[in-house]
């Protein structure tokens, strides 16, 4: 835990409200990435990032002063992303989604310029398509792992199961992803 | 030659495989595995053209603001157990006022029986001032509670649909508290405030007995039935009555006057 962390948590704990608000302040932005690439949708990643910071605080007295609280937080943000992602069925479109934007991406273009935009347009729907066939553990697993840089054995720890189960999981995203993407990235190769 | 699988090729991306030395020294030697390697990397590569939108510096100020009154809420979870307690308390003063006062009634009737017959103002307000302020105290931190919750829901974009799991458990704690002073405000013949606190109940019940998000639609009839009965109006002017009472020597409650 960074020093300051654990004087601010620690200040926190006692009833200190500013202390908590330095935590919020200092937190919320890696808290939202996170639960953005989780979500995909900008509206459900402020929710998390609220959720996130509102189980923190009643769980303050639960938290561990030897451990990391930049990790402790992260777990919660990924639980509460889980949750939104389960109470949703997985029925949303978790990235994408701006119908005004789909609409664009539609449309017939001659400016070579416009084209670029609407084929990295494309290419997100694509990647957001991609993301969006794999589980949530699959999800979860590569998100910290490709975008979070979180080590394997702490991905085990976060998803309750083991290294080895936690690198297969990974494997698994990489591979469904790769299935999804391939197609596209022999085209955009071409293309570009 | 045996060739590296996909998951070996993977690992090594990650730097998660078992001997590194090995994977390098093979994809070195190895055209295919070199091939296959660099599929999987231009894959991963193009996932990080997904982009995330950045938050401005002011962001964590933001998240702040709107997470501090909700923060309070939980804090004060203990303060309304306790408060809880206190009505509950009060309560049994009341009825135990009365009910000594009905005992003194049956031996002095002509002092505090009016002419109708029907208990006299001094049987309703035995209890001392001092009791009266507590109780104004406790009324009106129910009253602005409430009052922030409404506004929560009244306030929401219910195109959206809204999310109150969170408040489950303080609107359970303010349908007990409500009850609680809704019957000590129809006991003391208050009916003013215990209309204002029956009106209210349904709609704190709803909010606690809520499983899981409320649809666009769900949402909206919640703000119609908020909206239509005019209950923030009626928890404010009331609220702004019982605070003003806070302060002020206990006077004599009269029918369909807040005296709480």
């Amino acid at each position: 835990m960074q020093t300051t962390d654990a004087a601010t948590v620690s200040r926190a704990r006692a009833g200190d409200s500013d202390a908590f608000r330095l935590l919020v302040e200092q937190h919320s932005r890696p808290v939202f990435r996170v639960a953005y690439r989780m979500t995909g949708n900008e509206h459900d990643a402020d929710d998390v990032v609220q959720e996130t910071f509102l189980r923190v605080y009643r769980q303050l007295d639960r938290f561990q002063e030897r451990a990391n609280f930049g990790t402790w937080l992260h777990r919660i943000a990924i639980n509460c992303a889980l949750d939104l992602l389960r109470s949703r069925g997985r029925i949303d479109r978790h990235y994408g989604g701006d119908p005004e934007e789909a609409e664009m991406t539609g449309a017939a273009s001659t400016d070579p310029q416009q084209d670029r935009l609407l084929l990295s347009a494309e290419l997100r729907d694509q990647v957001a398509a991609a993301m969006e066939r794999l589980s949530g553990n699959e999800r979860t697993a590569f998100v910290l792992r490709h975008f979070e840089g979180m080590p394997v054995e702490e991905i085990g720890k976060t998803l309750g199961i083991q290294v080895n189960a936690a690198k297969h999981t990974i494997f698994r995203a990489v591979r469904k992803l790769r299935e999804s993407l391939e197609p596209f990235v022999r085209s955009s190769t071409c293309n570009i | 030659m045996q060739h590296l699988t996909e998951q070996e090729l993977v690992l090594h991306h990650y730097h998660d495989e078992d001997s590194p030395a090995a994977v390098t020294q093979h994809l070195a030697a190895c055209d295919v595995c070199r091939a296959e390697y660099g599929s999987i990397q231009k894959v991963l590569a193009l996932v990080d053209e997904m982009p995330v939108p950045e938050r401005a510096g002011g962001y964590g100020e933001q998240v702040w603001s709107r997470l501090r009154w909700k923060l309070g809420s939980t804090r004060r979870r203990k303060t309304w157990r306790s408060a809880l307690a206190a009505a509950a308390v009060l309560a049994i003063a009341f009825f135990a006022g009365q009910w000594w006062n009905a005992r003194s009634g049956e031996r002095r009737p002509s002092a505090v029986l009016t002419s109708t017959g029907q208990p006299g103002a001094a049987a309703l307000h035995n209890t001392p001032a001092t009791q009266n302020r507590i109780l104004f105290v406790v009324v009106t931190d129910h009253l602005d509670s409430t009052e922030r919750m409404l506004l929560q829901v009244a306030n929401a974009d219910a195109k959206l649909g809204l999310d109150l799991t969170s408040e489950r458990g303080r609107a359970e704690e303010l349908v007990a508290s409500n009850r609680i002073y809704r019957q000590t405000a129809e006991q003391r013949g208050d009916d003013r405030l215990a209309s204002v606190l029956s009106d209210l109940e349904p709609v704190l019940q709803e909010i606690a007995h809520l499983d899981g998000k409320l649809s666009p639609d769900e949402a909206a009839s919640l703000q119609k039935r908020i909206d239509s009965k005019g209950l923030l109006f009626k928890v404010r002017v009331i609220s702004a009555q019982t605070s003003g009472q806070e302060t002020s020597p206990a006077a004599p409650p009269q029918k369909g006057m807040t005296s709480l």
